[in-house]
């Protein structure tokens, strides 16, 4: 397939960029980055295929936890791109060179990586990285001077946002900038007035710059998915959101916490990925309030599903607010109910209260009008 | 979690000729009450075909039962199942 000239096609409502491309098409002059019409002018036969951006996250994921699991504190870049700090594993390792080796071992699939004293040069490394040869080590000394022969077309795949990706790296070229010791040479107020912030970044970077490294804090993983028998949209969807729902919020890792964002993905009948987060104004662990703010983002969705997963991205304090000073009968009721529930799990087990929830109550085929779901101690 | 609650449950039954239950788990059948046929998925690779008989057994029970005639390897099974 790689053999083939490929390219990711442009997402629906981000810029007519393609994203990454096959060896066979950067054979042709195609680059990621390069809008969708200057692509198909430089290889007509292009493939362009849909982007499935929850799996290829789901990569990056496993990328990340296999590099956490060297010890390494890792920053997430773009998706399968993850960026660690060498120094602190210096003394497990020794030198930068066996840190690389060992990364490069625990992801097992092959890799590109790469060292330098920046991100732009750790990438640069990774980059011109050969199979079967040892990781690419660029020192402080000659940073400065293969930063300056990069050219600015690099900045398509360092800038953050899509959009500046888009529009910085080839306005520059349009002026006449075609290396970052170009860009560094300008003065940053022109450079400021001209791009602003991006522009700014960008210059940051050639003038060999860095933020520091912000990795990410490991966590356990609380997801579920659902196969959906058949393409499915409108109420069946919902039904199944509800599900899944109930099932995060029964996930045994959450251990009380209330949720604060989430993330709905959903892989497409048709092929490729959707996803959507979306953030609550308070973190809550009421199924209903997590129920109304996901549902709507379900009309989204581009097409019909196959897949439909759920995320919890981001965890809040426990519990679900004060308790009331009196409590109505019905939270009594529910109260004792609740109580019941524990007691009947505690002496059968975890499986042994769960709730009836309506799928599809129309539904030619008796067994999806209904499906059985974990019951929540609320 | 895979079952629900109208999941279909195996059962043994004695047909007739023109594939009609006669009896079920051992249970005369009185009379068939309804007949239906559903057909789904056929534009998937895994097309659903059941035929569905609604019947009153001797003992006065009234129960749903199902033929899958489609693929292997439920083809020719009978199955029981809440409707």
């Amino acid at each position: 397939m790689l053999g083939r000239p490929l390219a990711l096609a442009p997402q629906a409502g981000g810029p007519q960029v393609i994203g990454e491309v096959s060896g066979a098409a950067e054979t042709f002059g195609v680059k990621p980055g390069m809008r969708l019409a200057e692509a198909l002018g430089r290889c007509p036969a292009l493939i362009l295929i849909a982007a499935d951006p929850v799996r290829s996250e789901a990569v990056a994921e496993q990328i990340l936890r296999r590099l956490e699991a060297i010890g390494a504190a890792v920053e997430p870049g773009r998706p399968g791109e993850a960026f660690l700090a060498v120094e602190p594993l210096l003394g497990l390792y020794r030198t930068p060179e066996r840190v690389l080796a060992r990364a490069r071992q625990a992801l097992g699939a092959p890799a590109r990586v790469g060292a330098g004293p920046t991100r732009l040069c750790a990438f640069t490394a990774a980059r011109r990285m050969r199979a079967r040869r040892p990781a690419l080590v660029i020192g402080e000394r000659v940073a400065r001077r293969v930063v300056a022969e990069l050219p600015v077309g690099i900045l398509r795949e360092r800038l953050g946002d899509e959009w500046e990706r888009a529009d910085v790296p080839e306005t520059l070229e349009r002026l006449g900038v075609r290396t970052l010791g170009e860009l560094a040479a300008l003065p940053a107020t022109a450079v400021a007035d001209r791009f602003g912030e991006p522009g700014m970044r960008a210059l940051r970077m050639a003038r060999g710059g860095d933020e520091p490294l912000l990795p990410r804090r490991p966590h356990e993983e609380i997801a579920c998915d659902l196969a959906l028998p058949e393409a499915a949209s409108g109420q069946q969807l919902e039904r199944a959101l509800e599900l899944l729902i109930e099932r995060l919020l029964a996930h045994p890792a959450r251990a009380g916490r209330t949720i604060r964002r989430l993330r709905v993905e959903a892989a497409l009948a048709a092929g490729g990925g959707w996803r959507v987060e979306v953030t609550l104004r308070s973190a809550s662990a009421a199924a209903e309030r997590l129920a109304l703010a996901l549902a709507p983002k379900l009309a989204e969705l581009p097409s019909p599903a196959k897949r439909l997963g759920l995320r919890a991205v981001e965890l809040g304090p426990p519990g679900a607010g004060q308790m009331p000073l009196a409590r109505s009968p019905e939270d009594e009721r529910r109260g004792r109910l609740a109580e019941a529930v524990r007691q009947a799990r505690a002496t059968a087990g975890r499986d042994a209260v769960v709730r009836v929830l309506e799928v599809d109550p129309e539904s030619r085929i008796p067994e999806r009008r209904a499906t059985l779901t974990p019951w929540n101690d609320r | 979690m895979t079952t629900g609650v109208y999941w279909p449950r195996p059962v043994e039954v004695v047909a007739d000729g023109a594939g009609a239950p006669r009896s079920i788990a051992a249970v005369e059948v009185e009379a068939i009450r309804e007949e239906w046929l559903v057909e789904d998925r056929w534009w998937t690779p895994k097309s659903l075909q059941r035929r569905y008989f609604e019947v009153v057994l001797v003992d006065g029970r009234s129960i749903v039962v199902f033929r899958e005639p489609a693929e292997p390897p439920e083809a020719g099974r009978w199955f029981e199942q809440r409707a």
